[in-house]
């Protein structure tokens, strides 16, 4: 009993900071009407600040007070520099493309310190005091109290604010529409920008007096957004009280969950506890609340204004294609071992692009999952071969089947919600998954990978280690290259095909508007499954050639950054167009254009981390010029200006000339 | 009345304590072109949106005397019962004749597999019939956006068609057409009701729906305050205070 007492004691500290990201969530939301995925990363700049500042890392150590009060200022800056670069120029852009800017941002928060910083997490001097007290005969650090208090304090102040004063009830006019909110001669962007402020400030103040009880992470704090969006969803994204309470309450209940796990009774694996249960939990949660809150299709008022990337008509795919088709093939045999390698991965890559396209692209739901399953079908591939022996083609088609089989469950999950508040769920589902499946040490990798067995067919291998003629002994080998790109040209092909058929009409008229697309007998809840499906199986694929492609399966590579560096490199190329998923293929790590940067640019080691923080700067530039993605933008501009050459000629659109007008 | 292809019997709906929809009974019988009236807000939109599914309604729903109560609003669609939307929702990324092929093409298991597997579908016949029946044909390859707004209107009915409806229910066609052009529709829909099409009509425009329909339904505050004949609504004291008397100036100001 005395130590239930003690972890939920204990469990206060990081429910604190999880109710900050959450208040931090919510007051993104009012302001700007955006999930803001990059509120735990806000909280982590903060406690960096702080560290700099009191350590003298870049200059001479500040005392404590004026060290918290610079962070404040500093942070109160940042949050005026990413409202002007990430936020304002968005305004009137889709939800999609405001969110893939948070992700940005976060991209670019986590690339920053980790290079400046390195990947190890920072002591950070104690602020809040260091006495202890006792509690019912517990004896418990005083600062937990103390946080716990100010961040309800926080909430309560903000509450206030938003219930009594004139700014508070502007932001709420302004939240619930904007428009009428212009027309009473509020400006929306000055609100979104005081908003943003009052976050960065509040994340601030809370990562730094937690910084020293909870320590300084680039990699956990920044994915304390997956509790603290669970605890947000529970307050519907507009109550600070309920965002605070829940957090607390999540912070608890992992906390209670940590001393559940030291228990007897807790399900073990080799005499330790089970991982992940934790995360487990929180994506439980998080469906939970979805479902408490979510309603099954947008009620009226809700779609107006809400518009995704256009998708133009692909024409001329084979002429298009053909030719990068056969430069690959001639790399592939002709290239250096490495430059082999990187164009096979970049090719493994595309295909799992592809299963954004169709779920993000044609479907407009935004899904993070998609990695996390390719690694569920490596890993399965894996042990499949290992542990019972089951090799090509059995394998990997029972690894793709489960991939899809998860996917479909996830999306079933997440069927009231739509849009870009599917993010929450499948962020949660693949942080999940990377830690209750690849971090077992049974079921994933461990620290060294999986080993994968090469696939053979009549006894032909096909794998990375296949001869070939003339380059016997260099890995990779050009056949498992090839059969990659025949592969892929034909996953390319069936998802460039899928837009044109009955199918894809369907998606795209889901994507349009679910309440119209019911009102002509879609049936909404199935082409989603179906798509989820799709793109499930297209990430399965993926997996599969990955294991094949490195003939080791290592957890690393299928991480939540990695994931969501590619969601944001997949959407500002062009995520409705089949040619978007090939460039982001390439420009995945591992394939080509790291590769290059590698070589020939950029420092050897940390080569992931330099390309997070590329593609996150990359990101905000591009989605200010091309809010809808690169290749969409030009596709449309060309779109257009055939447009405008067929209307200087007579037009077949032009208003019908009736004849008699009847009485 | 023989039996009627669509019959709605106590319908009632309430957002929150509001009661949007007190009791009302509709029926339209096959060929008959029932049309809705009421003044702004009158609850004709909700009615509906009762009827296919879209908000949560008491009362019962019976097409060709199957109960559609439990049925999600693809399902009621699906058994025939078409809409169209107040504010037209073309889906923009699809051409006009794609638009209307979502609603043709009724999906089957099978017929979905064998997409899946590479089969190109054959197109259906509903497409060009119903944009036939508009004489909107040479717009089959516009994009929505390239659209007038008249022209929306009748893709919009064309794909609400397109799916062969026992009963079409059309929220406010001739808003935003002009005189000329409402005329036309007004024509058109006659047209589709002598070769067998029920409908049910709500508009604002007076003259068009009493000069369309067969029956007309005035609906007030959710109820139903007159039900008859164009000719017999048109002239009972009621209606001419609820409706006509003081909305109608507005409306007409509106329609300018
Ligand atoms: N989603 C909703 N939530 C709450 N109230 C609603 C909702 N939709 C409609 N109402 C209310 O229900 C009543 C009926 O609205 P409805 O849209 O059906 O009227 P209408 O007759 O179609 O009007 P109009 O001629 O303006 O189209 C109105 O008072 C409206 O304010
Ligand atoms: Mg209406």
């Amino acid at each position: 009993m005395q130590n239930i007492l003690l972890f939920s004691i204990l469990g206060l500290a990081s429910g604190a900071i999880i109710a900050t990201i959450a208040i931090g969530v919510v007051l993104s939301w009012r302001g700007s009407g955006t999930i803001n995925i990059a509120a735990g990363a806000v909280v982590m700049v903060a406690g960096y600040i702080f560290w700099c500042l009191r350590t003298g890392y870049f200059a001479p150590a500040l005392m404590m007070v004026p060290a918290v009060l610079l962070t404040l200022v500093l942070m109160a800056l940042l949050a005026v520099v990413v409202e002007v670069v990430a936020v304002k120029p968005l305004r009137t852009a889709s939800p999609l493309a405001r969110l893939v800017a948070s992700i940005g941002v976060l991209l670019l928060f986590q690339a920053a310190v980790q290079l400046v910083f390195g990947t190890a997490p920072v002591d950070s001097p104690a602020v809040l005091s260091a006495e202890v007290v006792e509690v019912v005969g517990v004896t418990v650090p005083i600062a937990h109290f103390i946080l716990a208090g100010v961040v309800v304090v926080l909430a309560l102040a903000l509450s206030m604010l938003y219930r009594f004063t004139r700014f508070g009830l502007a932001t709420r006019a302004a939240s619930e529409n904007e428009r009428s909110a212009i027309l009473a001669g509020l400006s929306p962007d000055s609100l979104s920008l005081a908003n943003s402020v009052i976050a960065y400030v509040v994340a601030g103040l809370v990562g730094v007096l937690a910084a020293s009880v909870v320590g300084v992470s680039a990699s956990t704090l920044p994915l304390l957004i997956v509790p603290a969006l669970a605890a947000a969803l529970l307050a519907n994204f507009t109550s600070f009280g309920i965002a605070c309470a829940a957090g607390l309450a999540i912070g608890i209940g992992e906390s209670l969950l940590f001393y559940a796990s030291t228990q007897s009774w807790f399900p073990t694996q080799d005499g330790f506890a089970l991982p992940g249960m934790q995360q487990v939990a929180e994506f439980f949660l998080i469906v939970i609340a979805l479902w408490w809150r979510g309603s099954s299709l947008p009620q009226r008022g809700e779609t107006a204004g809400r518009s995704l990337p256009p998708v133009p008509r692909q024409e001329r795919l084979v002429r298009r294609a053909a030719p990068v088709v056969l430069a690959c093939a001639v790399a592939l045999v002709v290239l250096p071992s490495d430059f082999r390698q990187a164009v096979t991965t970049g090719l493994v890559a595309t295909v799992l692009c592809l299963s954004f396209v169709v779920i993000m692209g044609y479907v407009g739901q935004l899904s993070v999952v998609q990695l996390a399953l390719a690694g569920l079908g490596a890993f399965t591939v894996s042990r499949l071969g290992t542990e019972f022996g089951i090799g090509f083609p059995l394998g990997p088609i029972i690894a793709i089947a489960l991939a899809t089989v998860l996917g479909v469950a996830i999306g079933a999950a997440a069927l009231r919600v739509r849009g870009i508040t599917l993010v929450v769920v499948t962020l949660a589902a693949a942080i999940a998954i990377e830690q209750f499946v690849f971090a077992n040490a049974r079921w994933g990798g461990g620290q060294t990978g999986a080993p994968v067995e090469s696939p053979t067919l009549f006894g032909v291998n096909l794998g990375a280690d296949a001869s070939f003629p003339g380059l016997n002994g260099t890995l990779p080998s050009p056949l498992f290259g090839l059969l990659a790109l025949v592969g892929t040209v034909v996953l390319y092909a069936f998802v460039a095909n899928l837009r044109r058929g009955d199918l894809g009409r369907r998606m795209l008229a889901v994507r349009s508007n679910e309440r119209a697309a019911a009102a002509v007998g879609v049936n909404v809840r199935a082409v989603k499954i179906v798509a989820f499906g799709i793109a499930s199986a297209l990430a399965g694929t993926a997996g599969v050639m990955y294991a094949y492609n490195y003939s080791t399966v290592s957890a690393g590579s299928y991480g939540i950054a990695i994931a969501l560096t590619l969601v944001a490199s997949v959407y500002v190329l062009g995520v409705t167009l089949v040619q978007g998923a090939v460039l982001a293929g390439f420009g995945a790590i591992g394939a080509v254009v790291p590769l290059i940067l590698q070589k020939w640019v950029l420092p050897q080691d940390q080569i992931s981390i330099w390309v997070q923080l590329i593609i996150g700067v990359g990101l905000l530039v591009q989605l200010k010029l091309f809010p809808d993605g690169l290749l969409v933008g030009m596709e449309l501009k060309k779109e257009r200006r055939a447009e405008h050459k067929a209307q200087s000629e007579p037009s077949v659109v032009s208003p019908r000339v009736e004849e008699g007008v009847p009485a | 009345m023989i039996q009627p292809v669509l019959d709605a019997r106590g319908i009632s709906v309430h957002y929150g304590g509001v009661t949007a929809l007190d009791e009302v009974d509709i029926a339209v019988g096959p060929g008959q072109v029932v049309g809705l009236i009421g003044p702004n807000g009158a609850g004709k939109t909700t009615f509906i949106d009762a009827l296919t599914g879209f908000v949560r309604h008491e009362g019962t729903v019976r097409l060709d005397g199957v109960d559609l109560k439990r049925k999600r609003p693809h399902a009621r669609v699906q058994a025939g019962l078409g809409r169209t939307w107040q504010a037209v929702d073309l889906f923009d990324d699809l051409s006009v004749a794609e638009n209307i092929a979502v609603a043709a093409h009724r999906p089957t298991l099978v017929s979905t597999l064998r997409e899946l597997l590479g089969a190109t579908l054959p197109q259906s016949a509903a497409v060009a019939s119903s944009l036939e029946a508009l004489d909107i044909a040479h717009l089959a390859e516009a994009r929505p956006r390239e659209l007038a707004e008249g022209q929306r209107k009748l893709v919009g009915i064309a794909r609400s068609l397109a799916a062969a409806p026992k009963v079409l229910c059309l929220d406010e066609p001739a808003a935003g057409l002009d005189t000329d052009e409402s005329a036309v529709l007004g024509q058109q829909l006659r047209r589709l009701a002598d070769d067998g099409q029920s409908m049910l009509l709500i508009d604002h425009d007076i003259s068009f729906v009493f000069g369309t329909c067969d029956h007309v339904v005035v609906l007030e505050f959710g109820k139903v305050i007159a039900a008859g004949l164009p000719g017999d609504v048109k002239n009972d004291p009621r209606v001419i205070a609820a409706y006509l008397g003081t909305a109608a100036a507005s409306i007409s100001g509106e329609r300018s």
